[in-house]
């Protein structure tokens, strides 16, 4: 990865430099390069946002417009130093995301879009109206003067040219900073998965209203060179024209790529003024120009530049056979179970939760102890999966209370309880589909080294050793080391299990919650999943859920049964397996004396 | 001091006569022999045997309409320019074809509008073609960001349809000029016919669109009705682009007023008056345009317009008094099959009067056009005495004041306007300065 | 006069009534809206430019027949079909792509749309004028104004519109495979209808009331090829209020846009839509699924 760094700089460096001297013999002059770049940088923050992240915005012309005008209206009214309105539109902007972003990261997908686009169109009419004396209203601000710094003035096309490409160019190196950060890893996690980015201990609602704000961020500062590159800062920065040509744009050159909307944008304004004035096209080609933005859409989903990457990647190597079958049988010999355990670790209080008229779970008081290996076993509909759900703090109980080393962690959901040292581990692989094994592992890692949230956006996700080690150990424990950088979904599909246990394990948690491990595995793999949970148990603690009751027996050192939503029994295994009552309720009765109180 | 005797001429004389001579020379120095630096695109832009006009008609948008009839006058202007035609001569005194023996050519660019997609059309009309004037819009926007960036390049620009007091006001340029009429000479013509036709006690709703424009009409209406006593009740400002008026035309109605003065431009306009038409208001309420919009009777149909009082720069039946008009409309009518609104008059006007200008300072040095603009000597145009103010670029001339036709007096299917009056325009013109207009450098 | 805050209570009547109407308009472009996303799970943004569609075919067939009872039937057609061809040609490979993607085609497809439709009529707005039957006005002997008759038959238009609706979502069986599209496709899939013939239907019906709702409000707001942005964004906000994918939460959100707008308008009419965005941001605060959305749905 860190041989390609300095190629695409450099690369892009290069480009930005030959261009206004090589592009212009092409019918592209200089002040359409400026604009373009201009449409680019709007596009950094957009592509970490979108297409990093995966929150489509529609609304993001309001911090275009606000950066813009605020840095229009210094640089006008106040002479303020170029320098220094930039500054204070981005800031602007910046205030105003995180204004907006709370209102509006709560929700994802469309409802999201949907009030971006609202916002939007709320600002558009503010703008004309309310602010009208400091933008203009509907004339713009005119009269914005070009950039001068020390002696120096953006008096040319070239120079300001210049001055806009230096602007990019960092604003680049910036937005790769962040992408490579442990933010921007977990930003792409969220993409994928969002709710296991949140199970792992990772405050998402945070993260994804830094990457508003920094899209925020890059959108004012690019308003603000528009004002004063054009001479003149235009109201329709806030319409939804604008935030449209933005999606479009990103979408043509591709949204997962931080040079995506620099590429797209250069066809859509080429195309553009080709079809207007080299065709005649004056009235026709926005229709052209829609005919091409669907047919991308539907074909060439990853842009231009996703469609290049592609071209160009390697093809996979053949998937390897989960070699874990060939592997020497690593049976521990297991160290010997303590005979009684401390306390409590983690143990319920009454717990209940009614959905309407049932009750699924009905006054459970379950304790396990500090290194205990419970098991949690019980016939399909006993309510095990919501009591499970309830102990990862997924689900909210609507009695009792949860507790953890004695603390009231009711309700508190599953991000505190992952920090608090409770991880689970679903019954549905809950992975980063397009992520490789290491990428994955990282997420929980990041939020085990780091707590839920930390706003290190430039730092390197190298920088930090613990994480390495981490990360490293993890892949090592489940025996996927040599395949970290395997994409998963190249994986098999044992392999995925043993990485879906590797994502609970990294958390580094006390409490380990296995929501049926042995899940859709073949012989083999259950085995091998076996060897790994007895090599995982020492010095953890586990509540497995399961229902290949020979392999829990064998492993678990008590085991609880639940039975229509209430505790029947709970006991060694071999307690358990001999319960009459236990019999009755996986079977309906096996002998023919029947205890009473189990013909129900 | 006289040394010497009368018949000898001393030194002192001669040499100050010879100073005055010299002068006098300068000033009478023949146009040929101007400064001939280059500045913005010329002399690029004049090296060939013909000139670039940029144009920003809008094709697309609200105002499309009004944005194709202008084209239209600018495409006639320019073929008249070339073939020498005798109504566009008649005003620019050229003796060949074109400017200055250049034939002119040109192109649009749509500007929907939008004044940024102005700036950028204008842009590279004027980096790339060279354009030596640009022009155009019905959108007092766009005229106000095209003149700022005429003013930065150095090329003259000329308002189409602009209504907003700022374009000769607070955002007037040394580039830029206007010669239609605007909010406040509308208003100021307006007002004195409504207090005698209607009387001066009436009660005024104001339909006002919440942007500048809006506003600015707003207040220039307000400024001149209420001098002549009447009583403004309510004022809505609605949001643009609305497209359904009731609330406010509920509110309008139960304010009381019997007077409803419509501020809305273009497709606005047109959906607020059928739906004020529909609520039955205009039969509470009088209906005033004071600055109706080109095809604005067309799109609404004579049964609403029938005693509707309003304000526009040209109407057709003109040629019944003025034989450029009558010219102008006929040659019109000939080429595009229907009769010229007022986008397409101003569009023609503006041209003629650029060429003059360039034809009398002799070339198309802008500072020289400008100045010769600045002389404001009294022209004879297709509206009569015409002459630029020097102080903020706008055109002294006569607002015709007029009123919808009902649909039974109407001699032919465009008859739907009375001139009621025609107010010259000294009398209308805000005072020098009133507007805060304050002209930059030539150069 | 009885006064409210200083406003006559006569006048807050008629505002209200006022906005019924305007309600019903937005209930029935929503309605549409929201049996797409709730079915398909497809925001269709192209919706305003189903509008536009219907309004311009209802447009011509009057222009042409001069009969507005044959516009309105146009209308259906044409927006129907459009929805179909939509549906069919390339909405139907996205239902398995993400709900980004699915956004991203609607709004190309929707841009396609205006854009036709402006190559092909031009720019400026298309004069439709009031039907006979709609002339004059009337109060009804309760308003305190004149409201003009066709503003009252819209209400009836509308409100049948949305009864038809209605009986065919909850009366039929077509509507009832419909209504378990929404709550589950993939249960009614296996259950061995033909869940996709389905989509295409439901997405035919949801075009078809935009195009409907665009010839019934020409003869009130003139149509232009940009005319459906506007209608497009508020039945967002509508969808919101009522519960995306609610039909009785389209008609409910609907009308309360509606009152919204005209109530806001009796204080400060600059502000009416900006108060309508304000109080979808309350929602999606306060109560995300809207009156009758689903908890979980957000």
């Amino acid at each position: 990865m860190n041989r390609a760094l300095p190629l695409a700089e450099l690369g892009l460096a290069a480009t930005l430099i030959l261009a206004p001297f090589v592009l212009p013999h092409v019918a592209a002059d200089i002040p359409m390069l400026s604009r373009i770049l201009i449409w680019g940088f709007f596009g950094l923050g957009f592509s970490i946002l979108f297409g990093f992240t995966g929150l489509l915005s529609l609304g993001q012309a309001v911090f275009f417009g606000a950066g813009g005008f605020v840095t229009a209206y210094l640089m006008i009214e106040q002479r303020w130093n170029v320098l220094l309105a930039l500054l204070a539109g981005t800031v602007a902007a910046i205030l105003l995301g995180l204004v907006i972003g709370y209102f509006t990261e709560r929700r994802r997908g469309i409802y999201f879009a949907m009030i971006t686009l609202a916002f939007g169109e709320m600002f558009s009419h503010l703008d004309l109206t309310t602010f009208a004396h400091y933008t203009g209203g509907e004339n713009g601000l005119p009269g914005v003067p070009p950039p001068a710094l020390f002696g120096w003035r953006a008096d040319s096309e070239l120079s300001m040219y210049s001055f806009i490409a230096v602007f990019f160019f960092v604003g680049y190196l910036i937005a790769r900073r962040i992408v490579a950060s442990p933010v921007g890893r977990i930003l792409l996690a969220i993409r994928d998965n969002e709710g296991r980015v949140l199970a792992t201990g990772n405050a998402v609602h945070l993260y994804k209203l830094c990457a508003f704000t920094v899209a925020a961020a890059y959108a004012g500062l690019a308003g603000g060179l528009l004002g004063m590159f054009q001479n003149y800062m235009p109201p329709d920065a806030f319409t939804f024209e604008t935030s449209g040509q933005l999606l479009i744009q990103t979408v043509i050159g591709g949204a997962s790529s931080l040079l995506g909307p620099l590429v797209g944008g250069a066809a859509w304004i080429y195309l553009r003024e080709t079809l207007q004035h080299g065709f005649g096209l004056d009235t026709s080609w926005r229709l052209i120009l829609g005919i091409v933005f669907v047919l991308l859409v539907s074909f060439l989903r990853q842009g231009i530049v996703g469609g290049v990457v592609r071209l160009f990647h390697r093809p996979p190597a053949p998937l390897d056979v989960d070699h874990d079958l060939t592997a020497a049988p690593n049976v521990l010999s297991p160290a010997a179970r303590p005979a009684s355990f401390g306390p409590p670790i983690l143990q319920t209080e009454a717990l209940g939760k009614r959905f309407g008229g049932l009750a699924a779970n009905e006054d459970v008081n379950f304790a396990v102890a500090e290194f205990e290996v419970r098991g949690l076993i019980g016939p399909n509909g006993a309510g095990k999966s919501t009591f499970f759900r309830m102990l990862a703090g997924e689900m909210q109980p609507t009695s009792g209370r949860v507790l953890f080393r004695g603390k009231d962690v009711t309700g508190n959901g599953v991000c505190a309880m992952c920090q608090n040292g409770v991880a689970k581990s679903y019954q549905i692989n809950q992975l980063f589909d397009r992520l490789s094994v290491r990428e994955n592992l990282l997420i929980p890692t990041l939020a085990a080294t780091r707590g839920r949230f930390r706003l290190d956006l430039l730092r390197s996700i190298t920088a930090d050793p613990a994480v390495e080690r981490g990360v490293h150990d993890t892949l090592a424990l489940v025996d996927l080391s040599h395949k970290a950088d395997t994409p998963v979904n190249q994986l098999a599909y044992g392999e995925k299990r043993r990485l879906e246990i590797g994502l609970c394990l990294a958390s580094n948690p006390k409490v380990l919650l296995l929501d049926e491990p042995l899940a859709g595995m073949s012989p083999s793999e259950r085995v091998s999943t076996i060897q790994l949970l007895t090599r995982l148990r020492e010095g953890r603690t586990m509540v497995i859920v399961e229902h290949d009751m020979e392999a829990l027996f064998g492993f678990a050192d008590r085991v609880t049964v639940l039975v229509e939503g209430k505790i029947l029994v709970e006991g060694t295994p071999d307690e358990v397996r001999a319960d009459k009552g236990v019999q009755t309720a996986y079977l309906g009765g096996v002998d023919h004396d029947l205890p009473a109180e189990a013909a129900a | 001091m006289m040394q010497g005797g009368p018949k000898s001429i001393s030194r002192r004389t001669l040499l100050g006569t010879g100073a005055m001579l010299g002068v006098a020379a300068a000033g009478l120095r023949p146009a040929w022999s101007a400064d001939e630096s280059p500045i913005g695109t010329f002399p690029a832009g004049t090296q060939g045997d013909s000139v670039f006009f940029g144009l920003g008609c809008e094709s697309t948008g609200p105002y499309s309409a009004q944005g194709g009839d202008m084209l239209k006058g600018y495409e006639l202007a320019i073929k008249h320019l070339n073939e020498n035609n005798g109504l566009i001569t008649s005003i620019t005194g050229a003796s060949k074809p074109g400017i200055l023996g250049k034939k002119v050519t040109y192109q649009n660019a749509d500007t929907a509008s939008n004044p940024n997609n102005a700036v950028q059309a204008f842009s590279r009309f004027i980096s790339q073609n060279k354009a030596i004037m640009i022009s155009g819009s019905v959108s007092s926007a766009v005229a106000i960001a095209a003149q700022k960036l005429g003013d930065r390049e150095k090329v003259i620009y000329l308002a189409g349809i602009s209504g907003s007091n700022e374009t000769t006001g607070v955002d007037c340029q040394r580039y830029g000029f206007r010669a239609c009429h605007f909010a406040y000479t509308a208003a100021a013509a307006l007002a004195p016919v409504l207090a005698k036709e209607l009387g001066t006690t009436r009660k005024v709703a104001y339909l006002v669109p919440d942007y500048t424009y809006g506003r600015t009409v707003l207040a220039s209406m307000k400024k001149f009705t209420e001098a002549k006593g009447w009583k403004t009740v309510t004022e809505q400002l609605c949001p643009l682009g609305s497209t359904d008026y009731s609330s406010y035309l509920l509110n309008m109605m139960a304010s009381g007023a019997d007077t409803l003065v419509n501020i809305c431009f273009g497709a606005d306009a047109v959906n607020s008056t059928k739906q004020a038409a529909q609520f039955g208001a205009l039969k509470q309420m009088k209906l005033v345009m004071p600055y109706a919009a080109p095809f604005f009777a067309n799109e609404v149909g004579p049964d609403i317009m029938e005693g509707v009082y309003g304000t526009t720069e040209f109407w057709w039946t003109l040629e019944d008094h003025n034989d450029k008009a009558k010219q102008f409309v006929t040659e019109f009518n000939k080429a595009y099959n229907y009769k010229p609104e007022w986008g397409a008059h101003i569009a023609y006007l503006q041209t003629a009067l650029y060429a003059r200008a360039v034809e009398k300072a002799g070339t198309f040095r802008p500072v020289e056009v400008i100045k010769e603009y600045e002389k404001g000597e009294k022209i004879d145009t297709t509206i009569g005495e015409v002459y630029w103010r020097a102080s903020d670029h706008q055109l002294v001339r006569p607002v015709y004041v007029i009123k919808g036709k009902a649909k039974k007096d109407m001699k032919s299917k465009d008859d739907y306007y009375d001139i009621v009056a025609t107010v010259p325009g000294e009398q209308v013109m805000p005072p020098e300065g009133e507007l805060g207009c304050k002209l930059g450098s030539y150069t | 006069m009885t006064t409210v805050f200083g406003i006559p209570l006569g006048l807050i009547q008629a505002q209200a009534f006022n906005g019924l109407q305007q309600g019903m308009l937005l209930a029935l472009i929503s309605a549409g809206l929201t049996i797409i996303y709730g079915a398909l799970g497809v925001l269709n943004l192209a919706h305003g430019a189903l509008y536009v569609v219907g309004a311009y075919a209802g447009y011509l067939t009057y222009a042409q027949t001069g009969s507005f009872l044959l516009a309105i039937p146009a209308a259906a057609a044409a927006s129907l079909l459009a929805g179909f061809v939509m549906e069919r040609l390339v909405v139907r490979f996205y239902y398995d792509r993400p709900d980004e993607d699915q956004i991203l085609v609607t709004f190309g497809l929707g841009i396609i749309l205006v854009e036709a439709v402006r190559a092909i009529f031009g720019g400026q707005s298309q004069n439709t004028p009031t039907p006979d039957w709609g002339q004059g006005a009337s109060s009804l002997g309760f308003l305190m104004f004149p409201f003009p008759w066709y503003k009252i038959e819209t209400i009836a238009i509308s409100a049948a519109l949305l009864l038809a609706f209605y009986l065919v979502l909850y009366k039929t069986k077509l509507g009832l495979v419909v209504r378990a599209g929404i709550e589950d496709a993939g249960m009614v899939n296996l259950l061995g209808i033909n869940v996709y013939r389905i989509f295409l239907i439901v997405f035919g019906l949801g075009a078809m009331a935009a195009g409907l709702a665009g010839i019934i409000n020409s003869p009130i707001t003139a149509p232009t090829p940009d005319v459906g942005g506007r209608y497009l964004v508020l039945s967002f906000v509508v969808i919101v209020i009522g519960g995306v994918g609610s039909f009785p939460g389209a008609v409910l959100g609907g009308i309360v846009a509606g009152e919204i707008m005209t109530l806001t308008s009796l204080f400060n009419p600059s502000y009416s839509e900006v108060m309508l965005f304000a109080v979808m941001a309350l929602i999606l605060l306060l109560r995300p699924q809207g009156f009758f959305g689903q908890a979980g749905r957000a």
